[in-house]
């Protein structure tokens, strides 16, 4: 089965499985989004770009500030893989991605704009006009994980654990 | 501020008619070409026969009223019902996919399960032969039946085949069947006319319900259906027949109060997210206070918020629990997950049906509920992601668990509970023994096309059925 939950969540087949089977669905979902850079230059371009982001201080980090505000992403880093000819972004998320998938990309999509300039079969851009590709090029990108996917406190959210921890 | 053309646009997606009585009816389309006459007809009143043009029925749109029409009449055509009226192909594939696939197949998606599965559903809804449904509000009785007959006048000779007829009726004070007060909260549309209640919420985008315009995301206007004459203007609606469990209802209060102590009216008010004479939680936490005027018991927000700067901090929902069916269904400014509080919003129209509950005679047998009709752009972004999303999950917001609304959440599995967090109190109290209060007894997915659109199919060549 995908890891990448688009629009799966399915009810059960019958009423009185809810309790049961919701209890032992993690709340979160692995991504690994492993994207091909289309060549040597589109990397050392996109190197240079993504280091200034992420040196830019929190509040100026377009990823932070996007993350910060959407409240679903538990951790995420980006990670230059095979020889630099691929990147990968690794999240833990909440929920099933395609329900927020517009609010991601009303929050995050100029990022993926700059991002998918230097991608090998990128979607059209903006992402923000087209939904659909954005949508279907991350499910097609995605290789999610051998399952299980282990989580330490499978029930909790992020806005759950923020709750938790600000509580007095 | 989009310049919308009122006079293409149906009535019921921009104005609150408030008119006390609504007659649903659904009708197959038997022969194509007479159909989308009459479909063409309603556009002008031209339906009737010659001479008698000024009785035939009309289509409302959001033109502006001098005065108050006698009555309303609108459209709703299936995905079905469009393949019958012998649309091209190119069209019908240009609608979207949850409207293609309709109510039924969509029906786990929104947690029509178990009792409200469509195998349970009344006739004609779980039918590929529902193709259009009337929606006629009247002012009077007599109105509605010369309406009525007018219009099957217009149908009745080949063109279409009665399905069945649903009435509703409203109840004293503007109630729905639990006591609640209804019809406070209601998105203000850019461009839109004036609300019935005032709302304090930023104003909605045209494009958040009405096809072609941009929309509440950043640079994102929904796919409008081709031919444009078709589509601009147009919009969707989920149209729902919900059934209420009344006795079940107050039993709960009754046995929740017994647990916990509390008084029934305030669990009610926790439920809801309002007392039953509507004033919120949020602005009145301990009592129903009747001092505060109609008009401004939907002024407020959960939290500070640009809107409602001064709003009360109530960010753990020891006023309005984060839970209640308000919050869930309309967060405003509350933190969500997605960041998309403002961003799922919906027209409700409807009106109760059955007659009202009365406590002496809890088990009359007689059905009562709601036919409610939940409007916007997109029926997957709007409708159904409140359903799925924060009515029937837990994860939109912290602390809910696995719970579900209160009052439509799909509470039959046994240990549904809601969480009612109290202030100096480290957990919540844990209110128990909750059920499916509101069964789905039907549903179609509509499109709701404009005067051109009706226009435009009433022009189509004529090809037959298949």
């Amino acid at each position: 089965m995908a890891l990448f939950h688009f629009g799966i969540d399915k009810a059960p087949p019958s009423d009185t499985s809810t309790s049961i089977s919701e209890a032992s669905k993690a709340v979160q979902s692995p991504l690994t989004l492993v994207m091909t850079l289309r060549s040597p230059e589109d990397f050392q371009v996109l190197h240079k770009r993504i280091k200034e982001i992420q040196s830019a201080p929190p509040e100026r980090n377009p990823i932070w500030v996007a993350l910060d505000k959407l409240k679903i992403v538990h951790f995420a880093r980006f990670v230059f893989l095979e020889n630099n000819t691929k990147l990968a972004i690794i999240t833990t998320y909440d929920g099933s991605f395609d329900d927020y998938l517009n609010e991601f990309i009303d929050e995050i999509g100029d990022v993926f704009n700059v991002l998918l300039q230097h991608m090998k079969d990128a979607p059209p851009l903006p992402v923000q006009r087209n939904r659909g590709a954005f949508r279907d090029y991350i499910k097609a990108n995605d290789l999610g994980g051998i399952a299980p996917f282990y989580s330490a406190y499978p029930q909790a959210t992020v806005l759950d654990i923020q709750a938790a921890l600000s509580q007095t | 501020m989009p310049d919308l053309p009122y006079e293409d646009i149906q009535g019921f997606i921009l104005r609150t008619y408030a008119m006390p009585i609504l007659r649903v009816i659904a009708l197959k389309i038997e022969q194509a070409e007479p159909a989308r006459q009459v479909l063409g007809g309603l556009v002008d009143g031209s339906n009737g026969s010659a001479g008698t043009a000024d009785v035939a029925p009309k289509l409302a749109t959001a033109t502006d009223w001098t005065v108050k029409p006698q009555y309303c009449l609108n459209v709703g055509l299936t995905y079905a019902g469009l393949a019958a009226l012998g649309l091209p192909a190119c069209s019908l594939a240009s609608f979207p996919e949850e409207f293609v696939a309709g109510a039924v197949a969509r029906a786990e998606r929104v947690g029509d399960t178990g009792e409200s599965s469509p195998e349970h559903w009344k006739d004609p809804f779980a039918s590929p032969d529902l193709h259009i449904l009337l929606f006629l509000f009247a002012q009077t009785e007599d109105v509605l039946a010369q309406v009525t007959a007018q219009l099957r006048a217009t149908y009745s000779h080949g063109a279409m085949s009665e399905l069945s007829v649903h009435e509703a009726r409203s109840l004293p004070e503007s109630k729905a069947h639990f006591g609640y007060r209804d019809g406070f909260a209601q998105p203000s549309i850019d461009g839109g006319l004036p609300s019935a209640m005032p709302d304090v919420l930023p104003k909605a985008p045209a494009g958040e319900f009405l096809l072609g315009y941009p929309s509440q995301y950043a640079d994102f206007t929904y796919p409008v259906p081709v031919p444009a004459a078709l589509g601009q203007n147009g919009s969707f609606a989920a149209f729902r027949i919900l059934a209420q469990d009344c006795h079940g209802f107050e039993q709960f209060l009754a046995d929740a109060a017994r647990q916990t102590g509390l008084d029934p009216e305030l669990i009610a008010a926790k439920l809801c997210g309002r007392w039953r004479n509507g004033v919120p939680l949020s602005l009145s936490p301990h009592s129903a206070d009747e001092q505060i005027p109609m008009e401004q018991r939907n002024s407020f927000d959960y939290v500070p918020s640009g809107s409602v700067p001064d709003a009360f901090d109530d960010a753990r929902g020891y006023r309005c629990p984060l839970g209640s069916h308000i919050r869930r269904m309309n967060p405003r400014s509350s933190v969500v997950a997605g960041n998309g509080g403002l961003k799922h919003r919906i027209i409700r129209r409807g009106l109760p049906y059955g007659p009202a509950y009365d406590p002496a005679n809890p088990d009359d047998g007689i059905e009562r509920g709601l036919l409610g009709l939940f409007i916007g752009v997109s029926l997957k972004d709007q409708f159904e992601f409140l359903m799925s999303d924060w009515s029937n999950k837990g994860s939109f917001a912290p602390g809910l668990r696995n719970t579900k609304d209160p009052v439509i959440g799909n509470n039959s599995a046994s240990g549904a509970t809601f969480l009612v967090p109290m202030e100096n109190q480290k957990h919540p109290v844990e209110l128990t023994g909750l059920s499916r209060f509101v069964t789905c007894r039907g549903a179609a997915y509509c499109f709701l096309p404009s005067a051109t659109a009706l226009r435009y199919i009433s022009a189509l060549p004529d090809v037959p059925l298949s």
